[in-house]
């Protein structure tokens, strides 16, 4: 398929999902009882989106990996940084 | 040489040290110093032996026909088998010494809150709750029956006395050197601390954590008395419940910044 | 392409010695000979013109210049230093001493922040700066200008620190700066402290620079057969420091953009009961622990030179030394919490993290080892260099085994807070800036082409060992004063005045270094390429100081050893006799220059431009202007002072300065060129430019991961459903701005492929819309915004409120900037630029995705959760 469908396509899950997530919190998913299914649901779609646009609209599917490690080297110290930080007071 | 009759007069019963604080630090303490000092004068000396044994001009030639050369990619120097001998040898030492400490430190950390071990040592086992609250420039101190005092904490001797520590402003730390006590104290948070009331008389309470323009003269007392006479001032029947000027002399600065 | 046209001659491999490589193709004028070669409008003037010094951007000069600047901070730190130790020549009063409590706290706090941030730093940096290219064979850094950049914005962020001593007086609260005695509430110093954290976060902007800068470079510009794991170990270890850069200083970035929010904006962050005092100390010690090894990777790298040339051997297990340092920059973002024993934190982590410092220790230990066997059966010359090098060493064996003491969980419990912790660390950082003395010692000649004397070197150095020790080793045996007062145990007194004693001495040993470097510019014994024996590394081929462009020739190991090519033959058509090894398989990449960005057809390369300078200035000004705001509600506020009118009247001409640098940079032709054959691995096919973004884009998640984890952090400890006021009821507002920047990221894509294609208008049109678009965006969150402000959610209304408004605002910040950049583009699109070539719009455009990416978890986080 040519590039400019492809991103189209894109574009149009990234929109999908974005209303999804609004969604999720409209349907009551985020009382307290369901809270943390709501919230798990909510980061993953995120966390989707997120690949798509770095993966397709940066590029990163089809650059070097080192690129991609970069980035998932960063990621990986906040992620450290915030669940010991978190855990620690626990 | 006194630390050396005082590691001797320690009872080292078990491998871990327990007992109180401050025969727990002085005990692991020495060790370290001891060894530390050890590794520090054969590696330091061993470098220095090299450096005379080895200079140039001392008559004696290595050359093994492999001499660095200006512009060689750069290559090993080679002997890796005996850096290895020696880096886990070293490696060794550090993770047994580290692994020796952290009985200690397991036990430590369990008597901060209900009943002491027995390894403490003390006779009455019901410990002394105190909450302690840093502020700018002194130490409160609130006791089990609401009684409240200022910059002077009272404790009964032979007893293990344990605190609750947080602030009120800023972050401070609470540091009793006699005692060899040490906790933060961050607003919004508490944390624990204990100690074995051992030697009655009047020590110094210091601050350990910047904490502004009083920091230095931050500094309260604790009277370690007798049981009746802690009895007494918890039931505001003694003179230590009024504030006496001697406490005062820490140099404590007005509540400015 | 230069080469296309002409034949390409193979060329001998020959050796090093420049008078047997072949002919020089461009004419490199040595410097302080006159004005350079030709009219071009970016000539640079001689060595000994002023305003050469203003428009350089040779990395030769830059490495002086901040030499020279870090050594004039060293004084500076220094002075502060012995103000403190004549004040704890014994035990003072409140206001016994020369310093009142006030002036004291100064003191410590700026000793200790010029000292790790203004002074050691930057002194590896001026060595490394000039020193990289050299080594890895490359013309210069991947990017002058920026890199001359990065020395203004240094200067001028120590200028606004110095300037801090002056607004009310500086930052009182340690260099550590805890929470929340950093707030305006505790702090009274008012303005002049909100300019110290301003300066300190303008310098972390020069080193995000510098770091971009030499990992682009390091990753694109060494020379043929010099691998990574081939790197002169000086230049390993510079490598892993700006590694571990990258990262930290984006982490202290984001506490200090914070605790400035807090000055001037009236964000509750850190006065915040629920973890705000802890929130700090974990940011600051994320950064904090790899900062220490940023500090001292230098020094290790240049032990590791110096001990190899005047030992005349090689270093024993270099890969292994190569490999412990890795490991220790991975391990060096896992050990922050051994600095929060004290702290609330729970046994399990405790251990954790117990566990993990230990760990770090051990590659040291193998480190230490390689250097000292490094010695056997060498041919050991104690020039002055070594003996700085050897000294550090044994200052480092006695500050690590210090350290270990302190990784003994029970044992750092009493002694935090101590004077064991001051000794300590003075004895590993401060013998890492004796190693890097050592290196200036070994380097100069090659900078100045001069030697120095070396029997005023040698007392240089024993002036400074007993010095050190005189100062630092009694602060071991009265390792009970506490950190920071000056009323200690009286029976401690003849221990502090013998370390008083020691500081002068120390310092007084300067001064004789001062005097031997200055004076060997004029009087010293001119040196040939290479005074020393045994050095082998690429900058001792060449002459000293060496020419503009560094090499006579492209520097190439495609033989083994180094070699300079006048012409770039692919390896495959060299022709091989027996002698030369063969080329391994995965040899050096011939990557053609992709895009505009990798060479020029103008003959030289440029080495001169104004607009860094200006870029500077305008930083250094709006910085300034940003000091003198205040919050407009003070709700929590203590008498936080007004706002001062002249300094933000200041900020705004600082921003006019700025935007006109940025775009006269932007607009001024500079040439440079890339070797054509070079070791790219792992970003072969990356071209430069687009490199530099994605290391860029690396810190920027870091900047923003912290955001999002302090947010994160403050909403779990205060109890993530019920204690935390969720205040934004309406998801709809933040759903249209998802809406709106999810189609700009659309629309900037479909500009890239336009341009592909040659589309001008389709060019023109996507830029705009997605300018449109980014301008929507702004101009909801501005409605939204009205609305909060209006029902009494303003930043300073609570630490829900500050999360929001900041991280949030962060992102708009960020939005603003692309939309500027946005502007140009589509300027310049309109003027006929980018067909055929889309790069500037693919690169802006990873920046685009990446600002949209960090939306898309800002939304749900604090729109819908």
């Amino acid at each position: 398929m040519s590039d400019t469908k492809l991103y189209t396509i894109i574009y149009v899950v990234l929109f999908v999902f974005a209303t999804v997530q609004v969604a999720v919190e409209f349907a009551g998913v985020l009382e307290p009882e369901t809270y943390m299914i709501g919230l798990t649901a909510i980061m993953i779609l995120s966390l989707i989106k997120a690949v798509l646009v770095a993966g397709y609209y940066q590029h990163l599917r089809f650059e070097p990996r080192g690129l991609t490690y970069l980035m998932l080297g960063g990621l990986a110290g906040v992620i450290a940084l915030t669940t010991a930080a978190a855990y620690s007071i626990t | 040489m006194i630390g050396y009759a005082s590691l001797l007069s320690v009872p080292l019963q078990q491998l871990v040290p327990r007992g109180t604080r401050v025969t727990v630090f002085q005990n692991i303490f020495w060790v370290f110093l001891v060894l530390g000092t050890l590794v520090g004068i054969v590696v330091i000396g061993y470098m220095f032996w090299n450096a005379y044994r080895y200079r140039d001009g001392n008559g004696k030639d290595y050359d093994d026909g492999d001499l660095p050369q200006l512009g060689e990619i750069p290559k090993d120097g080679g002997k890796g088998r005996k850096l290895f001998l020696s880096f886990g040898l070293s490696a060794i030492i550090v993770i047994s010494l580290i692994v020796w400490t952290y009985g200690t430190l397991l036990f430590v950390e369990g008597q901060d809150t209900g009943q002491p071990s027995s390894d403490v040592g003390v006779e009455n086992k019901d410990p002394v709750v105190v909450d302690t609250t840093g502020y700018r420039f002194n130490w409160s101190f609130e006791y089990e029956n609401g009684k409240e005092t200022n910059g002077r904490l009272v404790v009964p001797e032979g007893r293990v006395v344990q605190l609750r520590v947080t602030s009120d402003d800023v972050f401070h730390n609470l540091g009793i050197p006699k005692y060899r006590v040490k906790t933060d104290a961050i607003p919004g948070e508490t944390t624990r601390s204990w100690f074995v009331a051992e030697d009655p008389g009047r020590y110094r309470i210091i601050c350990y954590e910047l904490c502004g323009q009083g920091h230095s003269g931050m500094i309260a007392y604790i009277h370690v008395v007798p049981q009746e006479e802690y009895e007494q001032f918890i039931n505001n029947e003694s003179s230590l419940s009024e504030i006496s000027a001697s406490d005062d002399e820490s140099g404590r600065l007005a509540a400015a910044r | 392409m230069s080469d296309n046209d002409q034949p390409r001659t193979a060329t001998d491999g020959g050796t090093a010695d420049a008078e047997a490589s072949a002919e020089v193709t461009e004419e490199l004028p040595a410097p302080g000979v006159g004005e350079t070669e030709d009219h071009e409008e970016h000539a640079l003037p001689s060595l000994g013109s002023v305003k050469r010094w203003f428009v350089t951007t040779n990395h030769k000069d830059v490495g002086i210049l901040y030499i020279v600047t870090s050594l004039f901070f060293l004084v500076f730190g220094g002075t502060l230093a012995l103000l403190m130790r004549i004040q704890l020549w014994q035990p003072r009063a409140a206001a016994g001493g020369p310093l009142d409590a006030l002036a004291y706290n100064q003191a410590v706090s700026a000793h200790g922040l010029i000292m790790v941030f203004w002074f050691i730093s930057p002194f590896a940096f001026g060595l490394a700066n000039y020193l990289v290219p050299l080594q890895i064979g490359a013309k210069d850094l991947s990017f002058p200008r920026l890199n001359a950049v990065s020395y203004w914005l240094y200067l001028f962020s120590g200028l606004l620190f110095g300037i801090s001593f002056f607004q009310g007086g500086t930052f009182a609260g340690g260099w550590t700066m805890y929470a929340p005695l950093n707030v305006p509430k505790y702090m009274p110093t008012a303005i002049g402290s909100t300019m110290a954290v301003l300066a300190l976060a303008l310098f972390v902007a020069s080193v995000t620079v510098s770091s971009v800068n030499f990992l682009t470079t390091m990753y694109r510009m060494r020379a043929e057969g010099l691998k990574m794991r081939k790197l002169p170990v000086f230049s390993s270890s510079i490598l892993l420091t700006v590694w571990m850069m990258l990262f930290a200083f984006a982490a202290l970035l984001a506490a200090l953009l914070i605790l400035t929010s807090d000055h001037v904006l009236g964000t509750q962050y850190f006065l915040s009961p629920e973890g705000g005092s802890l929130l700090w100390t974990h940011l600051f010690w994320f950064f904090g622990h790899p900062e220490v090894y940023i500090v001292f990777f230098p020094a290790l790298g240049v032990m590791a030179e110096v001990f190899q040339t005047f030992t005349g051997r090689r270093l024993v297990g270099r890969k292994w030394f190569i490999a412990s340092m890795v490991l220790v920059a991975l391990q060096s973002f896992i050990v922050w919490m051994h600095h929060m024993f004290l702290t609330a934190i729970n046994l399990e982590v405790k251990t954790l993290f117990m566990a993990t410092t230990i760990g770090i220790s051990l590659p040291f230990d193998l480190m230490v080892f390689s250097l000292i066997y490094t010695m056997i059966k060498g041919r050991i010359r104690f020039t002055t260099p070594f003996l700085f090098s050897f000294g550090a060493l044994v200052l480092f064996i006695i500050g690590g085994i210090t350290g270990v003491f302190l990784g003994a969980v029970v044992l750092d419990y009493e002694m935090r807070g101590t004077y064991w912790v001051v000794a300590h660390f003075h004895y590993v950082m401060v013998g890492g800036a004796t190693a890097l003395f050592g290196g200036l010692y070994y380097w100069y000649p090659k900078m100045t082409g001069k030697m120095y004397d070396q029997l005023l070197g040698k007392v240089h150095f024993v002036m400074y060992f007993v010095g050190f020790n005189l100062l630092y080793f009694p602060m071991f045996v009265v390792w009970e004063t506490p950190r920071r007062v000056f009323n200690y145990n009286p029976a401690f007194t003849p221990w502090h005045q013998a370390a008083t004693i020691g500081g002068f001495l120390l310092g007084a040993s300067f001064l004789v270094m001062f005097y031997n470097l200055f004076v060997s510019l004029r009087t010293g014994e001119d040196v040939g390429d290479n005074p020393w024996a045994y050095a082998t590394s690429a900058e001792w081929a060449v002459s000293s100081p060496p020419p503009l462009e560094n090499f006579p020739g492209i520097p190439s190991y495609r033989g083994g050893t180094l070699s300079f090519l006048d012409d770039v033959v692919p390896a495959s058509e060299v022709e091989t006799d027996g002698g030369q090894e063969a080329i391994e398989a995965d040899g050096g990449e011939v990557v053609e220059p992709d895009g505009v960005y990798a060479t020029h057809d103008h003959g030289h390369d440029s080495h001169a431009s104004i607009w860094p300078f200006g870029i500077s200035l305008g930083m250094f000004l709006t910085f300034l202007g940003i000091a003198g705001l205040r919050p407009p509600d003070s709700t929590d506020l203590v008498a936080p002072g007004a706002a001062d009118p002249v300094l933000v009247g200041v900020g705004g001409v600082g921003l006019v300065v700025l935007g006109v640098s940025l775009f006269a940079m932007a607009r001024e032709p500079f040439y440079t060129s890339e070797a054509p054959i070079a070791e790219r691995w792992p970003y072969a096919h990356v071209e430069k430019v687009k490199l530099g973004v994605w290391m860029f884009l690396g810190s920027d998640v870091i900047l923003f991961g912290a955001f999002i984890g302090s947010y994160v952090f403050m909403r779990f400890n205060a109890g993530w459903v019920e204690g935390w006021h969720v205040f934004i009821e309406n998801p709809i507002p933040g759903l249209m701005n998802t809406y709106l920047l999810l189609t700009s990221s659309f629309s900037v894509v479909l500009a890239m492929v336009a341009a592909r294609k040659r589309n001008t208008p389709g060019v023109i049109a996507s830029l705009l819309t997605t300018f449109m678009l980014g301008v929507g965006f702004l101009i909801n969150k501005y409605i939204e915004w009205s609305h909060l402000f209006h029902e009494g959610h303003t930043p300073s209304a609570g630490i829900e409120e500050s999360t929001f408004f900041l991280t949030t605002g962060l992102h708009a910040l960020h939005v603003i900037s692309g939309l500027v950049i946005l502007l140009y583009l589509a300027w310049r699109a309109w003027g006929g630029a980018y067909l055929g070539e889309d790069e500037p719009i693919e690169y802006f455009g990873l920046y685009w995705h990446f600002v949209d990416i960090v939306w898309l978890f800002l939304f749900p986080l604090f729109y819908i959760l």
